[in-house]
């Protein structure tokens, strides 16, 4: 089983008829009999490894409209071919059986008569080149794509297959731990890219794309998977003359977009209302790549798979949550976009926001996609609306540093010059339930910092009527226990603990119970879009957003975003390369919080 | 004032305030320890010397055996020609002083029945003496300092007349000052009364305190045991009477208690409803090798589980205890051991090791060795399942484990945790539910580490779970060298700290959950599991983990 897909991707070998669902898949079957569904075709991992197979549960996504109540049925549901074949997965669970061999083959009949066709439109931007077609790439090169694929790159430049290939060759890499094979594995890969010239308004041009779509697809169901890779202002023609001249006959048509969603709650659903009418909502897969990073994936399972954590994860024990991002580089020339938008949309609103619901969210029913976000969208509605006066906004300025210069936001040559964008922002968060009552959430989010970063704390309060009080002396900050998911870069899980140092005094130290991934786990971490790509390709929606919670995330940053405009506040200027304006500390100290990054006991 | 003086006058400032803080804080405004008169000076008589005496250490006279030197400490160890003595008591001793750790002026004598010199005995302390591995600089300077430091008497056990002579010499070298003496019994057990009679009616500190350390065994049942007790205390008061249990030092024990209360993220999952079990483990890979005399008149439960075992299962399971005194603790401790219900034979599994060749070596079983009866019954291995009747405990099951000649050499405590109710990710661990519950481990030996197993995501695109460790391994945060338990335990006799030692009532409590199932044992003559030499012991002892819904946790496949 580990020459089929030694790593633990979810192999894709096989592909289940969608639009002929079989009455074997048995009580599988109720999604399929939406349009764009896709049943789950990751059934040959049970022949890969089972283990590696945990959301197979996750392949009944669009559950929530047919069988909330049955979501235990729908857990249970490996997709095989039969009911009985469930039980036998699991006497068999170490062994692979000739049984499961049998349905592989069988299933490749199916795999011969399905395709997906990935559309990258603007593929000549910085986006498709660095992140898309290489996460296609290593997709590929670990067999999680389908065997029928065919890539095709959509821009307005005029080029050639070849040129197109050339580019992408460019950006491509094998994973660092099996490197044999990879030149070949290229080769292949850039076979299946084509390239489509076109204007995104133009319906003729998408018609002419259909038709090179089917003769790839050549007769087989044809799923077609449509990634905007360009501006926001151009999303609506691009989906519009996508699904209008180049939507799937007879298989399912997706198309992932990226943010910006809008600029705020009005826009955000001036653009979901324009979406709807070309696309359904289960068409739409809205991306944000940071629900797609290895560690944010983890915090669930941390959360719900031990039962350490359960008790824990309350007022009762969690004195704050902090989510924090940092960047140690500035716009350098990009800040066009940007200074339309500021770090509060940028990285906020989206980002940090979403991994604040997951955090906080209540155990859901199940870990289908529905039953998850069903349980972010009512963290976001819990949340108390984001005021002013718990808000602290900065932006960089230039900063000479052994010799060198940088330059702040206003020098760069894109940006207004007398811009007053947030380059950084801190805020204040509550949840006005029962589990976070009185919990600050504290986020911060900032560009040309002294460091980059991506992490999330959680900070315990103080041993009540610690024996070893005086131990600490006064600083009872670094008395508490701290929980810290290191998101990026260098993954890592840690645990800070009081102990003793080893010694004949009663000296108590702060040391840390932890993981470091890199220890651990060898092989590369995959990119976020990869897992996006893949599980859009699967139509697993878990990780992307639902309309109505960005409704919900924008109704909590809307008010906020625009007193600060209407206020013209002036940010908190703090020199390129710094730890960020000050004022984010007070911010902090109004709730008897510390920031956990900035302390005297850095970690590692 | 020389070099050497304010070298030692630096580093052992902050030490001793940080000793001292502590000091404060275990034994401050405690009854038992205000009422003992002559531990009351003990910390401020040894304060005060420290700061008198620090002028006249460059001066230090140490040539003549009889000579007046004004030592405030006397520590005498009796049977100083013993093994323990030799490869125990005078290093940890030397590690004292090497760290600076003593009081200025104390002496060190050797008490035994050999004939010696004071010479011989320091060259054979010599052999045994190391430096710690981090600061190796005047190893040689303190070695010969504390060698001059110490002296050699030579005398029967039971003979009144030679300990007053030892009293004499105690004498000569004290100058009439102030002396606290510190007696450590390193002889067996059935001359502990004689000496303790001798040393307490002839040797004893005229204005000081007088302490006396015993170790192991206290008795071989409730009866012995009382009765070793009562005949100390016609010599000796409750709290001059020192008893050692040597693992209570280990390093990851005493950090048990710091794990447990003074981090918040434990507190709620102290408890039955998120603890399954808890095991505590000792292994030895070697046997009795020639010296199984001792060991077969006591056998492995009252060797390693009376004592060592059960004292961390009392210190794991106590209630929080009102402060970290002694008397607080050990009262928390009676309690727990209280609480427990008495021992059924049949939660109880005894082995006993048998030759076993190995590629091509053949390791002698335990009725092999000539020191044991050829037909011994003697465990050396035993396992049982313990239960502690009490509001925070009830129907968890406490498994305990030691054994000789296993495969590996450790101890470690190990705490299971329940299972996730309702599970979404249950699926993903297949049917083996025993891999999926989170675990704490508090390795104490070797390679003292502490971990904690979760259950986390595998990196990758699939959705695979895995059991990985959040870890701290003392060796790669603390490089530097862990003290011996020895060490601890012999500065808190001296300090007059008694947290890590044993009281009578402990004593008793801990023998009346064993007697009645060790007598068992004996009248219907079980006989043990014979499993071989070099093994993972008894198999006797999944049995009787599974009967409790348990898996060992050193057994896995993990392992």
């Amino acid at each position: 089983m580990a020459t089929f897909c030694s790593t633990n991707c979810r192999s894709y070998h096989s592909l289940q008829p969608v639009s002929s669902p079989s009455s074997k898949l048995g009580h599988v079957l109720q999604h399929v009999t939406l349009s764009s569904s896709s049943a789950s075709k990751r059934f040959l991992a049970a022949k890969v490894s089972l283990k590696s197979q945990p959301d197979s549960n996750q392949v009944a996504v669009h559950t929530h409209q047919h069988e909330q109540s049955d979501g235990a049925a729908t857990v249970a549901a490996v997709p095989v071919d039969n009911d009985t074949t469930q039980k036998r997965l699991k006497a068999e669970l170490l062994s692979v059986t000739s049984e499961e061999e049998s349905r592989a083959e069988a299933s490749s009949d199916k795999d011969e008569n399905e395709s997906v066709s990935i559309t990258v439109v603007g593929a000549s931007g910085d986006l498709a080149k660095k992140k898309i077609f290489p996460a296609l790439f290593a997709l590929y090169y670990e067999d999680c794509l389908p065997k029928h694929f065919t890539i095709f790159g959509y821009a307005r430049s005029k080029m050639t297959d070849a040129e197109l290939r050339n580019m992408v060759s460019k950006t491509l890499t094998c994973r660092i731990d099996k490197r044999e094979n990879c030149g070949e594995k290229m080769e292949e890969f850039l076979k299946r890219c084509f390239y489509h010239s076109g204007q995104y308004d133009s319906q003729e041009n998408f018609a002419a794309l259909d038709k090179k779509l089917k003769e790839h697809e050549n007769g087989r169901t044809s799923n077609r998977l449509f990634y905007l890779s360009i501006p926001p202002n151009i999303f609506i023609d691009a989906v519009k003359c996508a699904s209008s001249s180049a939507s799937s006959g007879n298989g399912w048509t997706r198309v992932i977009v990226e943010k910006p969603f809008g600029r705020d709650s009005e826009s955000s659903a001036a653009l979901t209302k324009s979406l709807k009418q070309y696309l359904h909502e289960d068409q739409i897969f809205r991306i944000d790549h940071y629900l797609g990073k290895e560690l944010v994936e983890n915090l669930s399972v941390l959360r719900f798979s031990n039962l350490i954590f359960e008790p824990l994860w309350t007022r009762q024990y969690i004195r704050n949550v902090q989510l924090i991002f940092s960047e140690d580089f500035g716009t350098e020339g990009r800040g066009g976009y940007f200074d339309n938008y500021g770090i509060i949309r940028d990285i906020m609103q989206n980002h940090l926001l979403q991994i604040l619901a997951l955090f906080a969210m209540e155990t859901p029913v199940s870990l289908d996609a529905e039953d998850i976000r069903n349980e972010k969208v009512k963290v976001l509605r819990s949340m108390r609306p984001l005021e002013l006066g718990n808000m602290v906004i900065g932006q960089y300025k230039s900063h000479t540093k052994g010799g060198v210069t940088y330059p702040g936001y206003t020098d760069d040559k894109t940006v207004p010059k007398g811009s007053l964008t947030p380059t950084f922002a801190a805020a204040a968060l509550f949840i006005d339930n029962a589990r976070w009552d009185g919990v600050p959430f504290l986020m911060k989010a900032g560009k040309a910092l002294h460091k980059k970063g991506a992490e999330i704390r959680v900070q315990f309060r103080h041993v009540p009527g610690n024996l070893y009080n005086r131990n600490f002396g006064t600083d009872l900050d670094r008395a508490t226990n701290e929980l810290v998911i290191r998101v990026q870069p260098d993954e890592a899980i840690y645990l800070k603990i009081n102990n003793k140092v080893p010694g004949l005094g009663m000296k108590l130290d702060r040391s840390h119970l932890n993981l470091h991934y890199a220890a651990r786990y060898s092989k590369e971490i995959p990119d976020a879009y990869e897992r996006l790509l893949l599980d859009a390709i699967e139509g697993e929606r878990r990780l992307f957003i639902r309309s109505d919670e960005l409704d919900a995330a924008w109704s909590l940053f809307t008010p906020v975003l625009k007193e600060l405009e209407e206020k013209r506040v002036v940010p908190e200027y703090y020199p390129y390369g710094s730890r960020g304006p000050v004022g984010a500390h007070y911010l902090a100290a109004r709730y008897n919080v510390r920031w956990g990054d900035l302390g005297i006991d850095l970690d590692q | 004032m020389d070099s050497s003086c304010s070298l030692w006058n630096s580093c052992i400032q902050p030490r001793n305030n940080a000793r001292n803080n502590f000091q404060l804080k275990c034994s401050n405004g405690h009854p038992l320890n205000a009422v003992s008169s002559n531990d009351g000076v003990a910390g401020s008589s040894l304060a005060k010397e420290d700061s008198k005496t620090q002028q006249t250490e460059a001066s230090f006279p140490l040539s003549d055996a009889s000579e007046c030197i004004g030592s405030n400490l006397s520590i005498t160890v009796v049977g100083a020609s013993g093994d323990l003595a030799k490869k125990k008591i005078f290093p940890a001793l030397f590690a004292l002083y090497y760290e600076d750790w003593l009081p200025e002026n104390f002496i060190v004598y050797g008490y035994a029945r050999t004939k010696m010199t004071d010479e011989e005995l320091r060259n054979m302390i010599s052999r045994t003496l190391t430096c710690r591995i981090d600061k190796r600089e005047n190893c040689e300077d303190k070695m010969d300092q504390f060698l001059k430091r110490c002296f050699y008497h030579s005398g029967l056990y039971n003979s009144e007349d030679d300990f007053s002579d030892l009293d004499s010499k105690l004498k000569a070298k004290e100058c009439g000052k102030d002396s606290n003496r510190l007696f450590y019994l390193s002889i067996p057990p059935n001359i502990f009364v004689d000496v303790v009679k001798c040393a307490s009616l002839k040797a004893s500190s005229r204005n000081g305190w007088t302490r006396v350390i015993v170790e192991k065994p206290f008795g071989r049942d409730s009866e012995s045991s009382r009765d070793l007790t009562r005949r100390l205390k016609q010599y000796l008061t409750e709290e001059q009477i020192f008893r050692i249990d040597h693992y209570l030092g280990k390093e990851l024990v005493e950090n048990l208690s710091v794990l447990r209360f003074s981090n918040l993220v434990f507190e709620p999952l102290w408890c039955r409803n998120y603890i399954r079990n808890v095991q505590l483990i000792f292994s030895e890979d070697f046997g009795t090798e020639g010296r199984g005399g001792y060991f077969d008149n006591y056998g492995i439960i009252r060797d390693i589980m009376q004592n060592h075992l059960l004292q961390i299962l009392a210190l794991f399971a106590m209630e929080t205890p009102v402060s970290l005194d002694a008397e607080d603790i050990r009262n928390e401790k009676v309690k727990v051991l209280r609480s427990m219900r008495q021992i059924q034979l049949e939660d109880v599994v005894v082995g006993q090791y048998k030759g076993h060749n190995k590629s091509g070596k053949s390791y002698p079983g335990y009725t092999d060795d000539p020191t044991v009866p050829k037909d011994s019954l003697t465990p050396t291995f035993a396992a049982a399942a313990l239960f502690i009747d009490n509001a925070r405990w009830d129907g968890v099951p406490f498994l305990m484990k030691a054994g000789k000649a296993l495969h590996t050499r450790r101890a470690e405590i190990r705490v299971q945790f329940r299972h996730v109710p309702g599970n979404l990710y249950k699926r993903n661990f297949g049917t083996d539910l025993d891999k999926t519950t989170n675990e704490l481990v508090l390795r104490v030996q070797p390679d003292e580490a502490i971990y904690l197993k979760i259950n986390n995501k595998v990196p990758g695109l699939g959705m695979r779970l895995d059991r990985s460790d959040l870890n701290l391994l003392f060796r790669s945060r603390y490089p530097r060298e862990i003290p011996d338990a020895y060490e601890r335990l012999l500065l808190d006799a001296i300090e007059g700290e008694r947290r890590l030692f044993i009281r009578s009532d402990e004593l008793d409590a801990a023998w009346s959950l064993f007697t009645p199932l060790l007598k068992e044992i004996e009248n219907k003559k079980i006989a043990p599991e014979l499993y071989p030499y070099g093994s993972r012991g008894p198999v006797g002892a999944h049995y009787l983990a599974a009967k409790h819904n348990v898996r060992w946790g050193d057994l896995g496949i993990e392992e």
